[in-house]
């Protein structure tokens, strides 16, 4: 255990000199030291080392992977946010201290995880109060409703709605698996389960299109639609259920297509942006611009013009690493997320409780899908969503809320670690 | 029965983890695709301002003349270089224009490259490529002499024209005017009225301008004549201030003058229209091809100076009485100024046309020639002997003919002028000539666009330039 805690901590140091040395690069570059920036880095590195002694003193004994890199995630992004929007640096750091805080506390709830499935009606319930909150409350900022604004504090409903959800459909998916799985209606050619079981998806699948057309915001429809679906396979192994559930949505997605311009909109853009390059556009091909610019080394921090991409520091964050770094930058936060999901699924695989297996499952699936819609959407591989960058855009609901997963999926990645004893 | 249940949820999340890992390689694939394969169209693309912006953080060289003098640079303003033209208008046509807007035009747009120091070399490099970046552009040296050009740009006045002045020796352009004119100080602020403006100011006329160039071809009327020995020197021509040519065409005299018995060099002197028709009418369709192709109207100059083409009639199939038409500068005849210059330089040169250029050389930073443009010989037009033929008659022009009012006192000066008749109203006024006659050091083309008579409005024109290039 000592050993696992001495690997931490080392990785920890890794990726705590790469988060110096990228503020110190923009500092530098800029001619001006800013003391600052460089305390608040090295407060977000203690930080980081505090939890991690706390953890390792207390017993703890989760994967000793996800940490660090959530550290490295983090150091990029707070490079890149110093480098765009200086102003929201420290805004960012006490946003990444307040998640590290969650971080402990979810860690510490978490180990009674197995209890929360009591309460899965509950989960639910606020899950789906949350995204109806974006749906009725959602104000437009950057050309999707996601935002709820309640006196000083803002925040996105959809990025919490996402634990609940999981914390849900996890309870309820692994309490009824066998039902899922053996208790069919044969419709013709279909196999489809009882109705009654299958409620909950539909319902699901019910609230994402309210979200695809009052909101605005297909990322967080495909999402939450997608989230559902995978789980409801991870327990069923039925291939029918995500093929169904394709088709459903392609079925909803066609028709809203046909009823709604904004829609249409969107997909225009994405499969010919240069049929309008300085109109509805004008986002992606400057996305792409940032991108191309960038080539494989990148123009070096500061010496390229992301400025150019509206909404950078937050969905188009990672045309900005794009640029700046290349192909070897943004590569290897796409390696990055790949390890973290790995590690995810791992914690998930080695889980000895079906419901914590869920849990973790469905998180993995979540963190993946969340970061494929807008990865792919940066950089014109899929219709462009309004989605932020786990870790790495700027934004405080987005930062928090996947503290608390990544905080859920350690306890749970250490569950086993007792067991192997 | 629960461990059997566990494995086979555990398979499925294995097969999902598999889907979602390869997405995620999937967009790894693509965004390689855009990074390495697609990097240079989309970096390079014109719609991306990067590369403007880039050029905006260093400045930009100079663009001096051949004295030295700065006719456009770089001053910074905030955190960016702006293009200052301390001559505006004056050298507005050469020296072009700089908009991130409207983009470059001129010398700023042919030299953009060398100006803004682009150097490619190095940018795969990366953030490394920053340590070999240049700190500001090379300077471009022009050929031009900017009071000189100053004097030209006085001397045209409130027309619309032309002026263009070369060493014939050398080929160097030493001025070169273009009104009306624009500020290329304001081009963002004022790019409506200028661009929009009916008169053309964004124009170069010197090297875009077509115009018919009326009685100043007859130089080389003159030399193709006695070069395919239709005429001698001593032969003459009775002019009675009309021409007959059947079946139904009648070439006059401008003010039906009848000139009586006059010889080449006095018919060139009063610009004789029966006289270089009649003689055109002799040399025939294809000694008269034969006679502009020699000259060089039908094949480019050079790619730099970015030259409109001359517009020849097609002589195999043109009728008597637009031959003749053609033997006086008029008919479906157009040139630019920079051509009748080049027609002037090369009976200045003894026969032989120098290739314009307007770029001398171009140097780094530290003042480092980077690259030089030498004089390089175009065409060889004529022989020493017939050019030194013209070249006297051109001299009695200037002494006792038309072209008086471009005479100087002490400087034996060469010319000839024209009226071009044109659709556009009134005639246009040419001179073309070089000086001093004997040893020449500037050759000239004049156009006054609907001003009148070549002789009374072109030619004073000419005269002062002529005077500041020899004080």
């Amino acid at each position: 255990m000592t050993n696992i805690g001495q690997l931490e901590r080392n990785l920890l140091v890794v990726a705590g000199i790469i988060m110096l040395h990228g503020v110190a690069a923009v500092s530098l570059a800029h001619g001006v030291i800013n003391y600052i920036a460089l305390g608040a880095i090295c407060s977000i590195f203690a930080g980081f080392m505090l939890v991690n002694t706390l953890l390792r003193r207390m017993g703890h004994a989760g994967d000793p992977l996800l940490l660090p890199l959530t550290a490295l995630l983090v150091s990029i992004g707070l490079t890149t946010i110093f480098r765009l929007r200086p102003d929201l640096f420290l805004v960012q750091v006490i946003w990444i201290g307040v998640g590290l805080s969650v971080f402990l506390v979810s860690v510490f709830l978490s180990r009674r995880l197995e209890q929360v499935a009591y309460f899965k009606y509950i989960c639910g319930f606020i899950g789906v109060s949350l995204l109806l909150t974006a749906i009725v409350f959602g104000v437009d900022i950057g050309g999707h409703k996601s935002w709820v604004i309640i006196g000083p504090i803002r925040f996105q409903p959809s990025e919490f709605a996402k634990i609940f959800i999981v914390l849900f459909l996890a309870a309820y998916l692994s309490e009824r698996r066998e039902l899922l799985t053996h208790a069919t209606r044969h419709y013709g050619p279909l196999v489809l389960p009882h109705p009654r079981f299958v409620a909950p998806l539909i319902a699901v699948w019910g609230i994402t299109m309210l979200m695809f057309i009052l909101q605005r915001d297909m990322g967080a429809a495909l999402l939450y639609f997608g989230i559902a679906i995978l789980m409801a396979y991870m327990v069923s192994g039925r291939l029918s259920y995500v093929i169904i559930g394709l088709v459903l949505f392609l079925i909803g997605s066609v028709i809203c297509y046909k009823l709604y311009s904004h829609i249409q909109i969107r997909v225009d853009i994405w499969l010919n942006p240069w049929a309008d390059p300085n109109g509805g556009a004008y986002q992606i091909v400057q996305s792409l611009f940032a991108l191309g610019s960038g080539g494989i080394m990148g123009t070096g921090l500061t010496y390229g013009f992301p400025g150019m991409i509206p909404e950078v520091h937050t969905d188009f964050i990672f045309a900005a690493i794009g640029e700046e770094m290349g192909l070897m930058g943004a590569g290897a936060v796409i390696i990055i997320y790949i390890i973290l999901i790995y590690r995810a699924f791992r914690a998930s695989l080695l889980s000895i409780m079906p419901f914590s297996m869920m849990v973790a499952g469905g998180l993995a699936v979540s963190m993946a899908l969340q970061i494929f819609l807008i990865i792919g959407g940066v950089i014109k591989f899929f219709p462009l969503t309004g989605i932020t960058l786990p870790f790495i855009s700027y934004g405080g609901s987005s930062i928090v809320s996947n503290f608390i997963l990544l905080g859920m999926l350690f306890s749970i990645s250490e569950v086993r670690c007792y067991d192997a004893k | 029965m629960m461990r059997n249940d566990m494995n086979h949820i555990a398979d499925n999340i294995r097969k999902v983890a598999l889907g979602l890992v390869g997405l995620l390689l999937s967009l790894l694939i693509y965004l390689s695709y855009i990074q390495v394969v697609e990097s240079e169209f989309l970096a390079t693309h014109p719609l991306n301002r990067r590369t403007a912006e880039i050029a905006r953080m260093i400045p930009y060289g100079m663009i001096v003349d051949r004295h030295g003098d700065k006719l456009a640079y770089s001053q910074r303003e905030g955190d960016v270089f702006k293009r200052k033209y301390p001559y505006e208008a004056m050298t507005a046509q050469v020296v072009g224009y700089d908009s991130s807007t409207y983009g470059k035009s001129g010398i700023e747009g042919t030299f953009n490259s060398y100006l803004t120091g682009n150097n490619n070399a190095m940018a795969h490099l990366g953030a490394i490529s920053h340590l070999f970046a240049n700190k500001a552009g090379n300077n471009v040296v022009l050929t031009l002499d900017v009071k000189l050009q100053e004097i030209a740009y006085k001397a045209l006045g409130n027309h619309r024209g032309a002026v263009i002045a070369i060493n014939p020796r050398t080929g160097a352009i030493l001025a070169m005017v273009s009104k009306p004119s624009f500020d290329p100080n304001q081009i963002d602020q004022e790019w409506k009225s200028i661009s929009t403006n009916e008169n053309s100011p964004l124009l170069n006329r010197v090297t875009q301008g077509l115009y018919p160039p009326g009685s100043t071809i007859k130089v080389m009327i003159a030399e193709a004549a006695l070069k395919e020995k239709v005429i001698d020197l001593n032969r003459t021509i009775d002019c009675e201030g009309i021409l007959k040519i059947p079946p139904d065409y009648t070439l006059q005299e401008s003010h039906l003058e009848s000139y009586g018995k006059i010889n080449l060099t006095e018919a060139l002197a009063v610009s004789s229209n029966v006289f270089f028709g009649t003689i055109s009418l002799e040399l025939g369709r294809s000694k008269m091809a034969n006679a502009f192709e020699r000259f060089g109207f039908k094949q480019p100059v050079s790619q730099e100076l970015q030259e409109t083409a001359s517009h020849l009639p097609n002589f195999s199939s043109l009728g008597n009485g637009d031959l003749a038409q053609t033997g006086i500068g008029q008919g479906s005849l157009l040139v630019t100024p920079l051509r009748m210059a080049m027609l002037a330089s090369s009976f200045a040169n003894k026969g032989v046309i120098m290739k314009p250029y307007l770029v001398d050389k171009i140097t780094d930073p530290d003042g480092t020639v980077i690259k030089s443009y030498s004089q390089e010989e175009w065409l060889t037009v004529t022989s020493p002997q017939l050019a030194e033929d013209i070249n006297k008659m051109m001299i009695k022009v200037v002494e006792s003919g038309t072209g008086k009012s471009a005479s100087l006192p002490g400087i034996i000066v060469a010319g000839k002028t024209g009226t071009a008749e044109n659709a556009q109203g009134d005639s246009h006024a040419w001179f073309i000539g070089f000086a001093p006659a004997n040893n020449p050091q500037i050759a000239i083309a004049v156009i006054v666009e609907n001003a009148g008579y070549g002789g009374s409005i072109a030619a004073p024109i000419a005269r002062q330039v002529f005077r500041a290039a020899l004080q």
